[in-house]
């Protein structure tokens, strides 16, 4: 069949521009396709929902702009859930570039909800030293911070002169794109001092994290775009992760029939080799 | 002398902080505090040696003149640039300029580096992902479940798709991926053992 | 606004620069490459200082605290590789942080790892639901039969290469999730890249 032989040959770039058009079509004419509601990121949202107002949550952006796309829609949506319910978010990061990426979130819906900084939400920004900086933040976090995020003195600000250990936090909401991210959260922050955990990640991530949630140290997962979809769909705001979603569904369409037109061309290739053979 | 005193750090530093997990005495967990916090602070000299590393890399580029030598002028310029806009212009990160490079130039670039592996993955989905034998069928099964399940037009072809591939996700995945956790752990606890007893000591680099 | 505007076309045109890699490898591309990792390595070095090293290290010094220069020791070392002659010093601040990570490591894994992990896998077969019982038997299996494929000290013949062969096809459908995930991931960066130029930049998009 000759079509198969020039498919088994079709340049990349072609596949380039299905993929690409695959993207494009979907968010200029929305197909607005229902979004199914998962366990683990169900156990995220009833788990902010239990926590009393005015209950800390250390909320840590593990994650660079490289991961953006996937985390910041979480992030959003997770904060959005978190001032509608007055709790108070200590923000941080493991990563150099993830305050910077909360900090517009944080600015954003802080303005929205009329929440003043200092009071309601804090940024403390970068810190370094991965999982050792972890159990030294846990059991004193003046030890690791000692100003916030535009150097002011940590103690200067209410909300960050209330925190002074693991104590004193609810709840862990980590949003991570890797190393150092919520594995480390888990083996040495959450193991050491016992605080909930909850993370949002990367979908490459996600799969890693489902022994965690079987085992119970970690308490829900809302992974990658999908899942900060679900988060918005629950939270009822329609963000990136819900307007992505149609242009997601296309996409993975598109790659399956690949796949399988793959692997025929692949049966095809073989029984052209064994006819030839024979012949 | 160059590689007995660094062994012998390796190995104080890392016993003391072994036993100190278990003697909840207040002057030596004090002390275990201070030697992480200690540790917390060399790290950060890691990134400070990377970026003159990469300072010194480009500077010895643009001398040798090697190919795409030029670019090198590109790299250091917007290096020195992004450091001036926050050491000078306005001190700290909450600086206009500063933050203006970094939601227009670092962000964008960034992501799209990474954007550009969506394109890739469908290249190799065409090309690459072949069923050849039983388990790679197996895999590709599993893949295609998990690639239909997990968006809403699986959701839509059947409701109970989404409840599928969290099964999926919650056991043969969970179990899979837990004796892989139990694998990477004891290897990494044996190699850290290693180190600390000085065995494994490659880390140290060449030389005398 | 002009400002951000200007902004937001330099932001669209170093997103379609590096697009222009899809088609081959050119000059507009390497530039906006080389600006990135440029930009990037600038943002970490302010960032460092600002946010860990001087309210952490050096502003504690000079307030009076004068044991905080055995760390800065330490981590100045780290440059001896610069200078020839005394580059083995490196290895006092490499063999530190070595030295402090592993110990930590080795408490954390076991206790945040292994135990819970261990512990995890001890669930119950009886007083519950049987689609749950089996699934939870699945999985107590699927962890024996992973970790006795991971067991190199004996061939894999007979009961023992039955049981590797288990674990093979657990470790498949794991993989096979995982790569289903993976390019979940990936898709949902070029679609956060189209929704920039779509939405911030076109603004076609709503």
């Amino acid at each position: 069949m000759k079509i198969l032989d020039k498919l088994a040959v079709l340049d990349r770039r072609i596949i380039y521009l299905f993929v690409g058009l695959a993207v494009i079509i979907p968010m200029l004419i929305p197909l607005g396709l229902p979004v199914d509601i998962t366990r683990p990121v169900k156990n995220v949202y009833d788990k902010i929902e239990s926590l009393p107002e005015g209950s800390i949550v250390l909320m840590s952006t593990d994650y660079d702009p490289g991961s953006e796309a996937e985390l910041y829609p979480a992030t959003e949506a997770v904060i959005e859930h978190c001032f509608r319910r007055n709790l108070r978010i200590y923000m941080m990061g493991l990563w150099p570039a993830g305050s910077a990426l909360g900090e517009r979130a944080l600015d954003t819906l802080g303005r929205i909800h009329n929440k003043t900084y200092g009071i309601d939400y804090i940024n403390v920004g970068y810190r370094p030293g991965g999982a050792v900086m972890l159990l030294s933040l846990g059991r004193n976090f003046r030890d690791v911070i000692r100003v916030d995020y535009t150097g002011r003195p940590i103690d200067s600000l209410e909300l960050g002169h209330q925190v002074h250990s693991a104590r004193d936090i609810t709840m862990v909401m980590t949003l991570s794109a890797g190393d150092p991210g919520v594995i480390h959260w888990v083996q040495y922050f959450h193991a050491r001092f016992g605080t909930p955990i909850c993370a949002a990640t990367t979908a490459i991530m996600a799969p890693r994290q489902y022994p965690y949630m079987n085992s119970g140290q970690l308490v829900g997962l809302l992974g990658g775009l999908k899942g900060a979809a679900e988060y918005e769909t629950l939270v009822n705001r329609r963000g990136r992760g819900l307007t992505g979603m149609d242009s997601q569904s296309i996409v993975h369409v598109l790659l399956v029939l690949f796949i399988i037109l793959g692997n025929v061309i692949l049966i095809y290739q073989k029984r052209k080799k064994s006819a030839v053979g024979a012949a | 002398m160059k590689r007995t005193i660094p062994q012998i750090i390796v190995f104080a530093c890392g016993f003391f902080m072994l036993t100190a997990f278990f003697i909840p005495v207040r002057f030596v967990q004090d002390m275990s505090q201070m030697l992480q916090n200690w540790y917390i602070g060399v790290a950060a000299f890691f990134v400070f040696i990377g970026i003159i590393n990469l300072i010194k890399i480009n500077l010895e580029k643009i001398q040798r003149k090697v190919r795409d030598w030029q670019y090198s002028y590109i790299l250091l310029g917007f290096l020195f640039f992004m450091m001036f806009a926050g050491f000078v212009l306005r001190g700290h990160t909450e600086g206009p300029v500063f933050k203006y490079m970094f939601a227009y130039f670092y962000t964008p670039c960034s992501a799209t580096m990474f954007s550009l592996l969506a394109f890739f993955v469908a290249s190799a989905s065409f090309r690459a992902f072949r069923a050849k034998t039983p388990e790679a069928t197996l895999l590709l099964i599993a893949a295609v479940i998990v690639m239909i399940g997990r968006i809403p037009v699986g959701y839509g072809i059947w409701h109970g798709f989404p409840s599928l591939v969290e099964w999926i996700m919650t056991v043969p995945n969970t179990a899979a991926n837990r004796g892989i956790i139990f694998g990477i752990n004891l290897g990494l606890i044996s190699m850290a053992l290693r180190v600390l007893l000085g065995i494994e000591r490659s880390y140290m680099g060449g030389g005398d | 606004m002009f400002i951000q505007t200007i902004g937001i076309w330099v932001g669209a045109l170093l997103t379609l620069a590096i697009f222009s890699f899809l088609y081959r490898d050119n000059p507009v591309y390497k530039v906006a490459e080389n600006i990135f990792v440029g930009v990037s390595a600038g943002y970490w070095a302010v960032v460092l200082w600002f946010d860990y090293a001087w309210p952490n290290l050096f502003a504690p010094l000079f307030q009076g605290r004068i044991y905080y220069i055995i760390p800065i020791l330490i981590g100045i070392l780290m440059f001896a590789p610069l200078f020839p002659k005394i580059s083995w010093l490196v290895r006092i601040p490499l063999t530190f942080t070595m030295g402090v990570a592993m110990a930590v490591a080795i408490t954390q894994y076991i206790q945040g790892d292994i135990i819970p992990q261990l512990q995890g896998t001890f669930l119950p077969l009886r007083g519950v639901p049987f689609f749950t019982a089996f699934s939870n038997l699945l999985i107590i299996l699927g962890v024996i039969f992973t970790l006795i494929y991971f067991y190199f000290s004996k061939e894999h013949k007979g009961a023992l290469g039955v049981g590797a062969k288990i674990g093979v096809w657990f470790m498949m459908v794991s993989f096979g999730a995982s790569f289903g995930y993976t390019i979940m991931a990936r898709v949902s960066l070029l679609i956060g890249r189209v929704y920039y130029l779509l939405h911030d930049w076109l603004r076609v998009v709503r």
